[in-house]
This record gives structure tokens, sequence and C-alpha cells, in this order.
């Protein structure tokens, strides 16, 4: 590595909540570490101390209930999510979000939760983890408490999230589970690559949601179209609350081009 | 500041005093002196650092050492067994699914992980498996043929093959 | 899958009478001889190397695309324990280059390019020496930069070599323009084209662009160097020539021969970025103001996209004249190379491309002018194809442009313009029965793709995805561009046990000439094959020379010598044998074990017996070590006339046609690959899976240019994509649904068994392919590069097309229009 850092692996919260209430400004918790390390590597992130989650059990949490939903703690990865029965017969626009996430190798290190930390505009968790309802539950010395995800990520790569705190884990809501789910992702080869622009389908039965991703600073969720709604009005609707870039990728046009585009693609398609 | 870790490679231990930010593909190369798994990028795109991590393919390159201390890790250097190539390792040699030959370590040990998985993957999830694995050599065909003929899915009659 | 064009010709190489329909290894499917260790992870990259009291290497690099250097403080970095040497610009006056002298070591008073190297620091660790570098403090001027090539040959354009007049140069073959941003402008005069255009009854022109590429091999650029006392220098460096590495080193640094040694073990892919010298020279310095300390220099994959150098971009400007019954009559073809800062191998891309710039098509009357041009970028070097992708996207996709305006079938256009037997190309070179069979690779790659109608499978695709289906065959020829005194050695040295081991300095980088020269080798001794080693390091203290592992040339050259080689080794055989069989030669034959008495042949001696030397029963000794030497340089070669360009320069031509179809949203302009059939005529197939294996990797190579990869700058000159975040290569995804490849062979009469090389073909028309296909499809007309979803709909659209390779670019280059006038021919 580029830069030189002191590596922790508490074994417990507590021992994290002691950590980063001492060192929170220099460190940086990780559990995959395929964002952090890349940005070690490239100077854009210079840690003294990186604190590794992977040992503290409670944190590998993964379960499921009908009633309550999904539970996803922060060191479950991104294949772990992918090949769970339940997501996959429950939740199948996870699977299908986190399938076109990176390749098989990151998948296999890469957190859901640090996907969702990370707040790229461009992460493929957090739109169809909009659509859900999902929350995040914070932890920190002085407690827990819930963020709903649409208001956790505040903008590009920032988050509510406190110097002295951690994403123990992401709710999924039980209420949309069955909903048929859709994710189109526009890259720039069918191979892996960032999301130049996505959208997420959410049809549950009396209810369509949308999250767009790569269109804005944030994620953006367009709730909740009653089925009926035609495809032009959603399409307008997106339209209005999108604000997409020119970059080295795209176009604004083009990109607002293809959210119109993969709505139409997706509602013909959950029919 | 330097920690002692143990880590069992191809089923051999070994022991050493690792600087804390050396990844573990640098302490496979530069500590062990297993040369075998290459650098490509350092950033997790290319897969030419490809190894196996507790019974999972990943990126070496963006794991520390120490971050591997107790694992169990398999690299290309005990994929011949008794002084035999593997089953993958001679349908690779057969099919010409070697060129310059960097990517092939990650290449076998990403396919190694899918065969695990998958003992007789199709066509298209082959591709699915080796995504993260840039040739910029072979166009991949013939390492897809090669995968085929490892997993006893290619005919005896397969000569120069071509359509899906 | 061979097409029914082949023939059995007698006397396929120059040597002697060989009947290939008779050999026991040519054309038979083998493992490549150098697999199995890359397969283990023994094979040995200078990346894997270690040597006792090495130094790592890290370089400063300038993040301006143009600036004075004012000054370099190294205070800081100096005194960081563990630094064992710095250098900057100021101490070394030394300039490299290949066939025009223009790049100092370090960047010397000025930064011509964004990357470029201004200092250097070698330390006991890699994180040592880049802590040093972040250490360096460098005060620039910034300067405007000139960035497409277009602004810099302008009047009033700032030079990025206002020196270039006093550079050395290669004058035979390349023309610089002092004053200019001018490296070399490369002229071809055939015919009369203006009174051509006279009596043309069309007259079409259009202007093509592609960026600049990586060639993205897996391992970086990579070398260890040692400069002990008395200037001996050891060189180990995943380089494609060590030596011409050894060649220009010692010109820069005037030294003499015999005292650099270049030692290059496996290489991890070049694609020409590793041909010539490029970070060796910086490294060695490092070596010896470190006292000779071994130092090594490992490129990260940032720096080989910007440190290293790339691929020249084009624009290309072609006007055609064609007459009422569809024949080219004449052609003016404009080349802008943008070559970056340094002229590398632009020059000689440019000259190349010159000569071939037409496409393999009979053009009687014929203006090229080409020119490379300085820019504040990094600069372009070899690239596999040789300016030949970059410029058969314009030469390809202009016929189909023209086909189509002249209301003809883009297919019947070609077949009726291609070069035959009797043609006469744009150099003034015949083409000969032997020389190749491009109709027959149009003809292939036609049925290979159904072209002109949709199969019923392809109409129900069509119906069921609501996609346009579109298909498109091109053509293709490339000779190699090199000197016409290009030669190479090969020694054969045998082993004790009648084994051979094979010596010389073509190196494998992935391409798999090793194993076709251990075929080649072993059929021209009647040896088998596995008792043939190529020896696998290339070493020049040990090895013969040879010129580059470049231009596909490789296997002509390099396996005539190995056949002269086996024939030397033969004779040395038979001479010793004559003597203890007490036989003349002529009756002498020999198989796989032994020497024997043709009309006799119980009376025989073995290799064993001979192979280093012969003792009598008494213990009386003849012979010695037997070693078979055989030397080639290519026959019949000459310059190009610096006015007229006509000359000689290839060695053989390779055709090659591609068949493509692709399907095509027409309402976003997403798009799918369905098939790439591949056809070439290599002349006589050596190893069937190594051109399969050539065919698909270059064909995707090709399609990486076309689909995804481009350099990309802002205003300032700063590359937006340095990495494979932004810089996509294809991956297997990417493949298309179905690919083919489809040998024709037409002997070269010079060639080993008939063979000719196809090393760089496969990539060569896939891009223009590609294009014209899409067009079929839906419409879209797209004269750049590469072609994103987004740029299809943007064509769709009529809206204006983005010129991706320098964002926000005044330049029009992407936008022109075609001119299409319909002419009255002179009455």
């Amino acid at each position: 590595m580029i830069h030189d850092f002191r590596y922790i692996r508490p074994k417990s919260l507590e021992e994290v909540h002691d950590l980063l209430s001492n060192i929170s400004e220099q460190g940086c918790v990780f559990s995959g570490g395929t964002d952090l390390f890349v940005d070690i590597r490239a100077g854009l992130s210079t840690p003294d101390f990186v604190v590794d989650l992977k040992a503290i059990e409670s944190l590998h949490q993964f379960s499921f209930d009908k009633q309550e939903g999904l539970i996803i703690g922060a060191c479950v990865t991104v294949n772990e999510l992918i090949r769970h029965a339940a997501v996959q017969k429950h939740y199948s626009i996870l699977a299908t979000a986190g399938r076109e996430l990176a390749t098989h190798q990151i998948r296999n290190r890469a957190t859901v939760v640090g996907n969702v930390v990370t707040a790229s505009p461009c992460g493929d968790m957090a739109s169809p983890l909009l659509c859900l309802d999902a929350e995040v539950v914070v932890l920190s010395s002085k407690g827990s408490r819930n963020i709903l995800l649409s208001d956790f990520i505040t903008g590009v790569k920032s988050t509510r999230l406190r110097p002295d705190e951690i994403v123990e884990k992401i709710l999924v809501p039980g209420r949309m589970i069955d909903a048929i789910g859709g994710y189109k992702k526009l890259k720039r080869i069918r191979g892996h690559d960032l999301g130049v622009v996505s959208v997420a389908l959410l049809k549950g039965k009396d209810t369509l949601r949308f999250a767009i991703s790569s269109a804005a600073p944030t994620p953006v969720l367009l709730t909740d179209f009653p089925p009926s709604t035609s495809v032009r009005d959603i399409q307008a609707a997106a339209q209005r609350a999108i604000s997409p870039i020119d970059d080295v990728r795209c176009s604004k046009e083009y990109r607002a081009f293809m959210v119109s585009a993969f709505i139409e693609r997706l509602m013909n398609e959950a029919g | 500041m330097m920690v002692r870790i143990t880590v069992r490679v191809n089923g051999k231990e070994y022991t050493r005093e690792v600087v804390e930010s050396k990844t573990l593909l640098h302490f496979l190369r530069e500590d062990l002196g297993l040369t075998g798994t290459k650098e490509g990028c350092g950033a997790g795109e290319c897969g030419a650092c490809t190894v196996i991590l507790e019974g999972h393919a990943v990126n070496s390159c963006l794991i520390l050492a120490v971050e591997a201390d107790g694992s169990t890790i398999e690299t290309i250097e005990g994929e011949v067994k008794n002084g035999r190539l593997s089953r993958l390792q001679e349908a690779f040699h057969n099919h010409h699914a070697v060129q310059c030959g960097f990517c092939t370590p990650g290449m076998i040990m990403t396919i190694k992980d899918l065969l695990r998985r998958k003992p007789k993957p199709s066509r298209d999830e082959i591709i699915d498996g080796i995504e993260g694995n840039f040739c910029r050599c072979t166009g991949y065909e013939q390492i897809i043929e090669a995968v085929l003929d490892a997993s006893g899915q290619l005919g005896e009659s397969e000569g120069l093959k071509y359509a899906r | 899958m061979l097409a029914a064009n082949s023939e059995k010709v007698k006397d396929s190489s120059m040597l002697g009478d060989i009947q290939y329909g008779e050999t026991r290894v040519i054309g038979k499917r083998t493992p490549r001889v150098d697999s199995i260790e890359k397969l283990t992870g023994e094979a040995t990259y200078v990346g894997d190397m270690t040597i006792p009291g090495m130094l790592f290497a890290q370089v400063k690099k300038s993040p301006h695309a143009r600036a004075r250097i004012l000054g370099i403080d190294t205070r800081k970095a100096t005194a960081l324990p563990g630094v064992r040497a710095i250098l900057t610009g100021d101490e070394l006056d030394y300039r490299v280059g290949l066939y025009m002298v223009d790049k100092y070591v370090l960047a010397k008073g000025e930064v011509r390019h964004y990357g470029e190297a201004v200092a250097a620091v070698a330390a006991d660790t890699t994180a040592i020496a880049r802590h040093a570098v972040e250490l360096i403090h460098v005060k620039y001027e910034k300067l405007p930069p000139v960035l497409h090539p277009l602004d810099a040959i302008r009047e009033d354009a700032p030079l990025v070599h206002p020196q270039m007049g006093n550079y050395d140069y290669m004058d035979t073959a390349f023309s610089p323009i002092p004053g200019s941003n001018i490296c070399n402008h490369t002229k071809l005069r055939k015919g009369d084209v203006e009174a051509a255009f006279k009596e043309s009854e069309w007259i079409l022109e259009r202007e093509y662009t592609n960026p600049s590429v990586q060639h993205v091999p897996i391992e970086t650029h990579v070398a260890i160097v040692t400069w002990k006392h008395n200037d001996q220098v050891t060189i180990w460096s995943s380089a494609q020539s060590p030596f011409t590495l050894r060649n220009l080193f010692c010109m820069a640094f005037k030294l003499s021969h015999n005292k650099v040694r270049v030692i290059v073990p496996n290489v991890g892919g070049g694609f020409g970025g590793k041909a010539g010298i490029h970070i060796e020279p910086l490294v060695a310095c490092l070596s010896r103001k470190a006292g000779g300390c071994p130092v090594k220099f490992t490129a990260t994959r940032e720096e080989e996209f910007s440190l290293l150098p790339c691929r020249s971009a084009l624009t290309y400007r072609v006007k055609t004249g064609v007459s009422s019954d569809g024949k080219i009559i004449g052609q003016k073809m404009t080349m802008y190379w943008d070559s970056g800062a340094y002229a590398d191998y632009a020059v000689n891309v440019t000259r190349a491309s010159g000569y071939s710039a037409g496409g393999p098509y009979e053009i009687p009357n014929a203006w090229v002018d080409a020119y490379t041009i300085y820019t504040n970028k990094p600069f372009g070097t070899a690239y596999r194809g040789f300016g030949h992708v970059e410029f058969f996207w314009g030469i390809e996709r202009h016929m189909d442009l023209v086909a189509n305006a002249i209301g003809m079938d883009s297919l019947e256009f070609r077949k009726k313009n291609a070069l035959r037997p009797g043609s006469v190309t744009l150099t003034g070179e015949k083409i000969e029965k032997h020389t190749g069979n491009v109709i027959a690779c149009l003809i292939a790659a036609e049925k290979a793709v159904s072209y002109g109608k949709l199969k019923a499978g392809e109409k129900k695709r069509e119906q069921k995805s609501g996609m346009k289906i579109g298909k498109s065959v091109v053509a293709l020829h490339k000779a190699p561009a090199m000197p016409p005194c290009t030669a190479t050695g090969v020694i054969l040295k045998m082993n004790e046990d009648a084994t051979v081991t094979a010596n010389f300095s073509l190196t494998e980088i992935g391409q798999g000439t090793y194993t076709a020269l251990a075929q080649i080798i072993a059929e021209g001794l009647r040896f088998p094959l596995h008792r043939i080693k190529i020896s696998q390091e290339t070493d020049t203290d040990r090895d013969p020379y040879d010129w580059q592992t470049v231009a596909s040339k490789g296997l002509l050259l390099t396996g005539n010598a190995a056949l002269l080689a086996a024939q030397d080794l033969l004779r040395k055989a038979y001479e010793v044998a004559a003597q203890i069989l007490r036989a003349q030669h002529v009756d002498l034959d020999h198989d796989a074990d032994k020497v024997f008495i043709r009309h006799n042949p119980d009376v025989s001696v073995t290799f064993r017996e001979m192979a280093v030397g012969y003792a009598f029963p008494d213990g009386r000794s003849i012979g010695g070590p037997l070693i078979g030497t055989g030397s080639y340089i290519a026959q019949g070669l000459t310059h190009l006339n610096k006015e007229t360009g006509q000359g000689l320069p290839a060695l053989d031509w390779t055709y090659g046609a591609h068949g493509v179809i692709v399907e095509v949203n027409e309402h976003t302009g997403e798009y799918n690959i369905l098939k790439v059939a591949s056809v070439f005529d290599v002349g006589k197939v050596i190893n069937p899976d190594a051109v399969r294996g050539q065919a698909i990797g270059g064909m995707l190579q090709g399609l990486g240019t076309a689909i995804c990869e481009g350099y990309m700058y802002d205003q300032e000159g700063h590359l937006l994509n340095p990495s494979f975040t932004d810089n996509k290569i294809p991956t297997a995804r990417d493949l298309p649904l179905e690919v083919e490849s489809i040998v024709i062979e037409t002997p070269q009469l010079d060639g080993p068994y008939g063979a000719r090389g196809v090393g760089e073909h496969s990539m060569i028309a896939v891009a223009a392919a590609l294009g014209n296909a899409i067009q079929q499809a839906c419409g879209a007309e797209l004269t750049h590069m590469p072609i994103r979803f987004e740029d299809v709909w943007r064509a769709l659209e009529k809206k204006e097309s983005i010129d991706n390779w320098i964002t926000k670019s005044p330049y029009g280059s992407c936008k022109s229009e075609p001119e299409i006038r319909k002419n009255r021919p002179a009455q």
C-alpha cells in the first residue's frame, strides 16, 4: 500500500466503540475493503488506522423472517446476499442488482452495508434497498438509532453517519416481500462496469416504485405510483426528479433518455 | 508496525512478520516467494491476483495479509499435485488457452472456484464466472473450451470449436 | 476450416523441394511449448525476479501537459533514510529515439505531456521510494498545450519541439519539417489523381477519426538494470526487442554493444507497447547513480496509461473518384497522425500506413500525404496493426459509404476493386498469384455470415427482439512494417542425447511463434517435436540477432533462418557421418535417430554418437559439437522514394476479411454483436490452434478499440481516464455470441512451408466491420470511434456527435459531413 497504517481487529462491539471514540478522526472501519483499499492506493483516503469488523460475530447476522423481513449484518457479502434462498425467493430485486455489482471476486468480499455506506452515486445496492423501504441501524457507544435509507444518504459519498458510528445492519421490512423486482444498468461494456445510469423497479400488489442511480448526487426514489400509472407519467416524474451530468462516461442527455427507456423496459418485463 | 501472522497456503503452514499495510498479494509474492500470482492493476479490476481464500475466489490485491491471519489459501502453486497437472491445467494446455500466461494463474484459480460451485457450468455460466479476469491475448474462447473440456462437457469429436 | 482455394505447391520455401502434403508436424494440432510453465506459475517474468541488493524505483510525473520546469527541489527526498539515488533531467544529457532522437531520459527544462517523468528515485523499498517522490517539489510554469493535431499544424501553434531541426533522425525513411510540429511527412504519388477526379463519375470525400488507446498488456512495463563499473550494463526487461533495446541504449549512452546485455524472460503481453525502448534508460541511470546496485521499476497500471506510451490517434480524410461502373479511378488520402509528445514509432506508423493507406484495392491514381504531428499528450508507439487498425476504420467505412452513395452493394464494390494477380499496389508492386487471395477471403466471410440476407432464425430473432439485424463484410491487408534490411539468426545446438536446443532472439509475447518455430525445426530436421527445445529466455550475450518481435514477420524471417540452421546442422552431421561411414554426401540420408547410407541403410551412425564429437574405437576423434546456424535477411525490399512513395516495402501481404452480424435497438442505440467471422490468407497453417488463438484474441482486442477504448482529455491535456475505472477493455462477457475463424492457404513462396504471418491482422478491420454492420442495420452513420451506444443513438437521432476524445473540443473532426458530388466527366 502507498500509505502506511495500523490494522486493528476488534473482537466485540464495545471495542469498536472504544476505538471510534479515540481514533475516529484518523480511522476507518471496514469489512470487505474493496472500496477502502482502492481509495487508499489512489491516495484519496489516508487513514492512520483501519478497523476490521469481521471478527465481530454479530455483524455477520443474516436472517429472514416473513414478518420482520431481512436483516443484513454489516459483514454480509454481496455474494452471500445473492445466494441466500430467502433473498432469491422473496427479494429477487436484491439478487438481480447484486449480480450486477463488480465481479465475482469483489462480491466475495464487498458487503451490502459497505456499498451503501460508501454512498457512491453509481452504487448498485442502494436503489433496490430504497425501493424496499430499507433502514440502516446505526450503532455507537451512545446506543443505536434507525435511519430510513432515503434519509441516510445525503450526497455524493456522504451519509448521516457520524465519525464515532458504524452501521450495524440493514433492515429490509417484510411489507414488500414477494414484490416483482427488476434492475437495469447501463454499462459501457457487457462485462463489469460501474453503472453509467441504472433503474430499479419494485412492483408490489398495490404500488409501483422506482429508484434511479447515477442520475443525481444520491439515488432518487420515486414512490408510490398506483399500479395503473402509465409509463409516460412515470417517465415524466423521473425526468423531473433526476439531475444527470455530463462526464467522461456519458452525456446527461443520454442518461436522461436511458432512464426513460429503462422505465419502459422494466414495466414491460414486470407485466 | 510488524505483526506476526500464520497462514496455510496450499497445505503448508507459514509464519511471518508482516507490515500491517501490506497486501496479501505482495505478501504471497515477496514474503513467501510464491510469485505465480500476479499483479495486473492493484485495484481489483483485472483479476490477475485471484487466489482462493477460505474457499472463495478473491482479489488478493485488495486484502491485507493481516486480514488473512489464520486463513487457508490456495494459489496456483498448489494446483499441480504429485507432479501432475490438474485436469483444468491439462485442458488449458490442450486447448491453447494460454498465450502470454500472465492472466493464467488468476484465471485458473477463478475457474477452480467456479467448478467447485458448479461442476458442469454452461458456456454462459463460465463466461459469467470469468468476467472478473481480464485476458488481452486469447479472446477467452479457448479458455471457455478448456473449461468445458475439464468439466467433461466437450465431446471427443470436438475439433476446432466454433459456434455456440 | 480450410477454404477450397488452397493449392499444393512445390518449393514452398526457397530452400528446397518440400511437398507439404507430406508434413509430419507442420499443420498438426500440437500444444504450445511454453504453456506448462505458465500454467503452474513457474514461468518467470521480470516482476518475479529479485537480485541481492536490489533497489526499487519510483518516478515523479508531470501533472501538466505542457510546462516549463523552473526548479526541482530534492533536498527533503535525499535526506529520507533508505533513499539511494535521485535523478532529475538536469543531470542526464541523453536523448533516445528509434527514428527521431527527440526524447530525453527525464524531462529537461520542459514537460511535454501529462504523466511525463520529471524525476526518479531508487530506494531500499517501494514505499520509501514513493514517499521520496512525494517529497520532491517541482516548480512549473504552466504553458498552454496544443492538443489536437489539426491545431498543431496551424501557423501559430506552439512548437512541441522547437529544436527538431537539430535532432538526428533516419533520413532514408523520414522527412521532418523543422519549425513546425510535423515530425514526418510521408508522401506517395502514383499516376495523376487530379486527372482521375476529372474522369470520375462520382467523387466522395469524408473524414474519419479515432482516439488513442492503450495496449493494456496484463503485465505492465517492468525492468531491472545493473550498471556496474566499467560500464557493464545488464538489463532484464519485459521487452519485445532485446537487440533493438540494446542498440538504442548503446546509441544513447555511447557504449559499445558488447558492454550491454539485455535479457528477456517471459513477457506478459506486448502488443507493440514493449517493442522499443522505454523505462530502461532511466532505470539504468538510477543504478549507475546508486553505485551499480540493481534497480527495479514496475509501472503501476495508471503509469502504464500515461507515463508509458499508447497508440497514436488519427484523423483520416479520404477522397475517392469512382467510374460509372463502380471502379475506383483515383483516391486522395490525407492522414493526420497524432503522435503525442514524442515521435517514437509514430513516424514509422505514418510511413507504413502511407504505403498501405488505400486498403487491398486497386487504385490506379493515388495521392497520399501522411503527417506525424507532435502534440502535448502521451505519445504513440507501436501498436498491433501498426497504424492499420486506425486507418482501416476510415478506409473500410469509406468503401461502404462510397458503395451506398453510388447505389452498389458494398461487398460487390469490394470484390470489383480488390487487388488480384496483375494489380499494382500504391507503391508500384505487382501482385502475383502467390501474393495472397483477398477475394477468396471476402467470399469466405460472405458465406460465414450469409451476407445479403437474413436466415429464418435471424428473421425470427428480429421479430422477437424488435432489434434490427445488420451484416457487413470488410477486407484488410498488411505487410510487415520494417526496414528493407531486416534480418534474423537462429542457432541450433545438438545436445549429447540428440535433442536440439534452439537459440534466437524473437521473443514469445504470447503470439505462439515459439511453438510454430519448434514445429518448423522439427519438420526441417525430421526430428520428433519433443526433441526440440526452444530456449525461453532471450539473452543478447547468447542469442543471435533478431531485429524486433513486431510486424508479423517473425514466422517468415525466423522460420526461414531456422530452416537454414537445420540444413546447416544436418550438413555438418553429414560431413562427419561421411567420414565415419566412408561414404559420399550424396548417398547419405537420415531419420530421427541416425544418418545412414541410403542404399545400404544398415550402415549408419547415430546423431548421439556425433552430437559433441565422434570418437573412433581407438580413440581418435573427428567432428565436434554439432551447431547449425542460419541467417536470413528480407529479400528484394527497397526504400520508398521520398517524393513518390514508390518502391518495394512489403516482405509479404497477409490478406483477410471479416464478416460481422450485429443487432441494433433503433430506439436506444444499444447493440449486440451476434457473430464475427475472421478469415486470413496465412499461406500455410503451421499450428491451427495458434492461428485460431491469434484470430480470436486479435478480434476481441479490435472490438475493444471499436466499442469502449479511448483516451479522453480535458482542454488542458489532463488524461481523464488513466485507469480501468474509465478505460475499459473487453471481458469474457464481451465476446460476440458466435466467433468463427477461417483460413485460406495461398502459399507464400518464400515463407517456411509457405507460411506468412498473421499476428496483427486479426485486429485491423473489426471496428470498421462493426460500424458498417450497424449502419446497415439501422442507418446510423458513424465516422468516429469508439462506438458507444450513445454514439449510435446520437447518429440515429441526428444529434450532434460528441468528440469524446478531447472533451468539449472546438474541433469538428467527428462532425464532418460527407461531400458527395456527382461529376460530369470531362468531354
